[in-house]
């Protein structure tokens, strides 16, 4: 188990994973202060206006304030890296719509030296890679980075520590009074670790942690650690 | 009348039998004095003749033979039989349909004549009726006698006649009904040697007969809702429907207090766009609102007055007895909670004594349940026993019935999914399992037997668990008193509205002011707004109002006032998309050899895992694997350990019976113990009394407790379940007001529960207004909010308003990136376009259906006028069990979330020890997003 360190900020808890002091966030992100990198995973840009080509009619404003929100984490750490552990973009249209593109484009304008490395993930392959302008540098999964491999699909790497994304995960707590809430949770086991998705429109899925892992839950603005 | 082959004597009435001692009312007058009068039924004849001549001239064209003979649908084979019947049918329409009567054995009924008198004057109307009585063939033969009477003069000869166009449309609910009604309705055309054709357009209807369809329907089509508004979104409609005369919609009871009713109206509004002389008649059970079921199904004219018609009763059981099975010793029976299949012995006994039986009950789970009972019962008729619910395979369903029609079956456990039906062989014995809920479901089931002359209707109830033997009283009682619910008509969902929309601009196009006119006509719809409207065309061809247009979409494309949709795609997935029916995410059920056996729900199969066993249309089953939306089984060796859940709706006590269970409890707490259920129940209600009270009819009984889960308050205003769970989230915001606090909240038919880690404030909150009917304005949609419930009922109207896209049928197109749980959809709505319609539309639903805004304020003004009794109690009493066993919970938190989640971890980090598991686990249960 990874010995507590001091917080960065109240709601903020920073844990040790593969030896490496790292900070969970409710932003639904982790830092890695040592290589100053934010690391999010399922971003799905583009969701709402997939939907919109489609005909649902389904209100603009979900990606501008995810990126937002991401901007807020970057400038709040200072990373210097950023770190996308697969599907950056939902679909096709919606890459391609240009009210996304504009947003993005707008985004990249204020962080203009970030250095920005997207594992492609599933949604990737279809979606295609991002556009060339926004200089984001596209591996394949796995790829290495100090003690972890990043990947978007989880899966146990015979190398090194893997961090990864894809499965949306969220847990059920319960407690007193038959109270209970279902929540995001970042998974940390003894070989990897699953970040929560960063997208806010983009569903959960309840998963069954091992009794290895830890799990932490984002609750508002705080993340807090949940005893297995 | 020589050659003709002995007519097949069908199990249900066509008329009034020609042997003496029906057991049916046959009201003479037809017309009850009491009923309303329509501005018409009381004209004197001469007038109404006289009208019914004037009408007949200019509407009705005759029905000549066409000349485009070559086009029309494939006519039966016209025998020499065939063409001596239609010769003299033709010679007389009225005598021939009489002699038709005749030769089966039957003479018209007084209310189907004067349903074809009117019929033939151009009027519209609705038929109220028990079941099998002959409400089909009142509605049916007046089309027939109309055409034969038009096409006399015109045929030259009797041989070679070409159907003719669509005249008439049959509107049924169920599907499953559509097979018995084309044979009901085919007969007589059959035997009178009409040349029509009579045909079923549903979704089980296949690609053949379909693509036949494309070209030329039949003259008379059997649909659904959802069929017939799928044939209004084809571009050429108005040919389709330009000769049509009627359109009869079948068991308008089942559709009119629901979504289907009004995406019905709105169909019948279209239609009449095309044939403003269209008549329109309704078959309905009897109801407590007959007028609005007229009114509903034949909406309004421009000038926004109800359209006039008739209000026709037909026949009405005599006597309907109602009693109950009971436990031989009372020491067996469990004080509360459910008695499951204790009752077994009784019920097997019941079912010895008569002939054929139904056994109904309230959910599909509890009919799995007692079909395996039965079966292992070890009764002499244990292997003729047969199950039907709706989500068995149509042809075991088919099966079934034919198995109680030709008599191969003894008994069969069954769902509401046998509560409709034309063609409906009376049986001798109708059980009920679990509380009726409603008087009107009591008699229609009772309905279902005691057909034979001089029999009576008889129903036997089997409680559930003690306090239903209250509920069984009580329905007794009502049924008594003659108290039958209303079933009140859905009004104005705007997302049935948009689908409409695309759907007309689907089928042909639309100008605004002309569809705006259109849909004021339904009765639905009689009042909707002008900026409504402007708000609905907004949504279909922008997204967001003119100001806040959503970026890259579009649906309905307007040029030059017309709207039309034309991206194929968006065609092709609104079409797949029409209707209002919200399932749940189910999979096939399939033998690995191949055998399909019905549907079963995504969320229970993901319980299971390979090897586990199940019992599924009552066959013992284990199961394989899940692939292609199929969940792959074979027939078990061992013993089925689980029965499946579908999560349909739960039935909920009617108003007219939840008053009579507060009569009855009243009459206990005074000592009153006449029923025999009550007799019964006694020991279980004193103790009640003991421990706690039993309420007045002016008392609000609350009950405080503590267990190991925490702090109980209970109320029993005894008002019905969907009553219960609005008070419950009022009552819980209300208390939350006080102090940051958690609850998590349970409600049945009796009464409601808040259970709280710590206690709430209640002295505190009655002092300060917990009862008030004030500010409900405010607090109500709050507390909606607070327990997410219009998050929940968003679902509906987003499937509906085409916002959820259910999939591309069978198997290859897949549409993943579409995918989005609706509580998503609705949180996406709330942050970036809060002012959108369809999330009002989603409260208003919760307020109004759900919860039954008015009945809910009535109750609170009940609660209010009368007193409130607290009792602190030392264990759950007998009407605190089945709350206190209930873990389907809503939860009203004011504690901000993250401190509301500290809280829940915190005894944990303390307690270091292997507690309780506190992180609940589901595998791959409730997946909502893509990954």
């Amino acid at each position: 188990m990874g010995r507590p360190a001091v917080s960065v900020v109240p709601g903020d808890l920073s844990v040790t994973v593969a030896g490496e002091a790292v900070t969970l966030i409710p932003e639904r992100a982790i830092y890695w202060p040592r290589v100053q990198a934010l690391i999010v995973a399922d971003l799905h840009w583009g969701k709402a206006a997939t939907f919109r080509a489609a005909g649902v009619a389904l209100p603009p404003g979900t990606t501008t304030d995810d990126l937002a929100r991401l901007s807020g984490a970057l400038r709040r750490t200072g990373a210097r890296q950023l770190i996308l552990l697969g599907d950056l973009f939902h679909a096709r249209p919606g890459r391609e719509a240009d009210h996304t593109l504009g947003a993005i484009a707008a985004w990249h304008a204020r962080h203009p030296a970030l250095d920005i490395l997207l594992v492609r993930g599933n949604h990737d392959r279809r979606a295609g890679d991002p556009p060339a302008e926004l200089g984001i540098e596209v591996v394949d999964a796995p790829h290495r980075s100090g003690p972890f491999v990043l990947r978007h699909e989880p899966a146990e790497d015979p190398e090194a520590y893997a961090l990864a994304g894809h499965l949306h995960p969220a847990c059920i707590v319960t407690g007193a009074g038959r109270q209970h809430a279902r929540l995001p949770c970042f998974l940390l086991g003894l070989r990897g670790a699953v970040l929560p998705a960063f997208g806010s429109f983009t569903g959960t899925s309840v998963v069954e942690p091992r009794a290895t892992d830890r799990v932490f839950v984002v609750a508002g603005n705080a993340v807090i650690a949940v005893p297995a | 009348m020589t050659d003709r082959r002995p007519p097949a004597r069908p199990g249900y009435s066509l008329g009034r039998p020609v042997v003496p001692g029906t057991p049916f009312v046959d009201p003479e007058p037809p017309r009850e004095a009491g009923e309303p009068p329509t501005g018409r039924s009381s004209l004197p004849a001469e007038l109404r003749r006289a009208r019914t001549r004037r009408r007949a001239e200019p509407s009705h064209e005759p029905a000549a033979p066409p000349a485009r003979s070559t086009a029309t649908a494939p006519l039966a084979r016209d025998t020499a039989q065939r063409r001596a019947a239609r010769r003299r049918a033709l010679a007389d329409p009225d005598g021939a349909v009489r002699a038709w009567f005749a030769d089966h054995g039957w003479s018209p009924f007084g209310f189907q004549e004067e349903v074809w008198e009117s019929y033939l004057a151009g009027e519209s109307g609705l038929i109220h009726a028990a079941t099998g009585t002959g409400k089909t063939y009142a509605a049916w033969m007046g089309p027939l006698i109309e055409w034969l009477r038009a096409a006399a003069p015109a045929v030259r000869t009797v041989a070679r006649l070409a159907a003719p166009p669509l005249r008439i449309l049959w509107v049924t609910p169920l599907r499953a009904l559509a097979a018995d009604t084309e044979a009901a309705l085919a007969a007589p055309v059959r035997d009178l040697g009409l040349p029509w054709t009579v045909e079923t357009r549903t979704g089980d209807t296949p690609a053949g007969v379909r693509s036949r369809q494309r070209s030329l329907l039949p003259t008379a089509l059997i649909t659904t809702p959802e069929s017939l508004s799928l044939l209004l979104t084809r571009d050429t409609a108005a040919a389709l429907f330009a000769q049509l005369e009627c359109v009869v919609v079948d068991e308008w009871h089942e559709l009119m207090a629901s979504k289907r009713g009004v995406q019905t109206e709105l169909a019948l509004a279209r239609l009449r766009h095309f044939r403003p002389a269209l008549r329109t008649w309704g078959l309905s059970a009897t109801l407590g609102n007959l007028d609005a079921a007229r009114d509903t199904l034949l909406g309004v004219d421009p000038d926004g007055a109800p359209r006039p018609g008739q209000l026709v009763r037909g026949l009405v059981p005599k006597v309907i007895d109602v009693d109950s099975l009971v436990p031989p010793t009372i020491e067996r029976f469990p004080w509360s909670g459910q008695i499951g299949l204790a009752l077994l012995d009784q019920v097997v006994a019941a079912v010895d004594e008569g002939g054929t039986t139904l056994v109904f009950t309230n959910t599909r789970a509890t009919a799995e349940l007692w079909f395996q009972a039965l079966r292992r019962s070890g009764a002499a008729w244990a292997d003729r026993i047969g199950l039907h619910h709706g989500s068995i395979a149509r042809a075991d369903r088919d099966s079934v019935e034919a198995g109680l029609r030709g008599g191969t079956l003894r008994c069969v456990v069954c769902t509401s999914s046998l509560d409709l039906g034309v063609d409906f062989t009376p049986v001798d014995r109708v059980l009920q399992i679990g509380s009726p809920k409603a008087v009107g479901r009591l008699v229609q089931r009772a309905g279902r037997s005691g057909h034979r002359p001089g029999a009576v209707s008889r129903v036997t109830c089997v409680p559930a668990s003690a306090l239903e033997l209250v509920d069984i009283a009580a329905a007794r009682a009502a049924l008594e008193a003659g108290a039958i619910e209303a079933r009140p008509p859905v009004e104005r969902p705007l997302d049935l509205l948009a689908q409409h929309t695309v759907s007309v601009a689907l089928g042909g196009g639309f100008t605004s002011d002309e569809l705006y006119h259109e849909v004021r006509t339904t009765h639905a719809y009689r009042d909707l707004p002008p900026d409504e409207w402007a708000w609905i065309l907004d949504f279909v061809t922008r997204g967001g109002q003119a100001l806040r247009a959503y970026p890259d979409y579009a649906r309905v494309t307007e040029i030059d006032g017309v709207y039309r949709v034309t991206d194929s795609r968006i065609a092709l997935r609104h079409r797949l998309s029409i209707g209002t029916i919200v399932s749940e995410s189910s999979l096939t059920v399939r033998y690995v050899s191949g055998r399909t056996l019905g549907t079963i729900e995504e969320g229970f199969i993901a319980r299971l895992r390979p090897g586990d066993r199940f019992v599924f249309g009552g066959r013992p089953l284990e199961f394989v694997r899940v692939r292609d939306m199929t969940a792959w089984v074979r027939r078990a060796r061992g013993p089925a350990n689980a029965v499946p859940r579908w999560s349909g709706a739960r039935l909920t006590l009617s108003p007219e019976l939840a008053r009579a269970v507060r009569d009855k409890l009243d009459e206990a707490r005074r000592g009153i113990y006449d029923a025999p259920e009550m007799r019964e129940v006694r020991p279980v209600l004193e103790l009640q009394a003991a421990w706690s009270r039993l309420p007045a009819t002016d008392e609000l009984l609350v009950e405080r407790t503590r267990s190991r889960d925490g702090h109980h308050l209970f109320f029993y205003p005894v008002e019905g379940r969907l009553v219960h769970e609005g008070l419950a989230a009022l009552f819980a915001y209300r208390i939350a007001q006080l102090a940051p606090i958690s609850f998590s909240l349970a409600a049945n038919d009796y009464g409601f529960e808040l259970l709280s880690p710590d206690p709430a404030p209640i002295e505190a909150a009655l002092e300060g207004g917990l009862l008030s009917a004030d500010y409900l304005f405010n607090d109500i949609p709050a507390s909606l909010n607070a327990a997410e419930m219009a998050r929940r009922q968003f679902r509906e109207v987003a499937r509906v308003a085409g916002l959820l896209f259910q999939g591309y049928p069978g198997s290859g197109r897949s549409a993943k990136q579409l995918q989005a749980s609706s509580g998503l959809i609705y949180d996406v709505f709330a942050r970036y376009d809060p002012d959108n319609l369809l999330l009002r539309q989603a409260e208003r639903e919760v307020l109004e259906r759900q919860l039954e805004r008015s009945r809910l304020g009535r109750t609170l003004v009940r609660l209010s006028a009368g007193r409130v009794t607290l009792v602190d109690v030392e264990r759950p009493t007998p009407l605190a069990f089945a709350l206190i066993v209930d873990r389907a919970r809503e939860q009203v938190s004011s504690e901000k979330l993250a401190d509301r989640v500290r809280r829940m971890v915190a005894p944990l980090e303390r307690a270091a020890g292997p507690a309780v598991p506190r992180i609940a686990t589901l595998r791959s249960a409730g997946w909502d997003g893509p990954r």
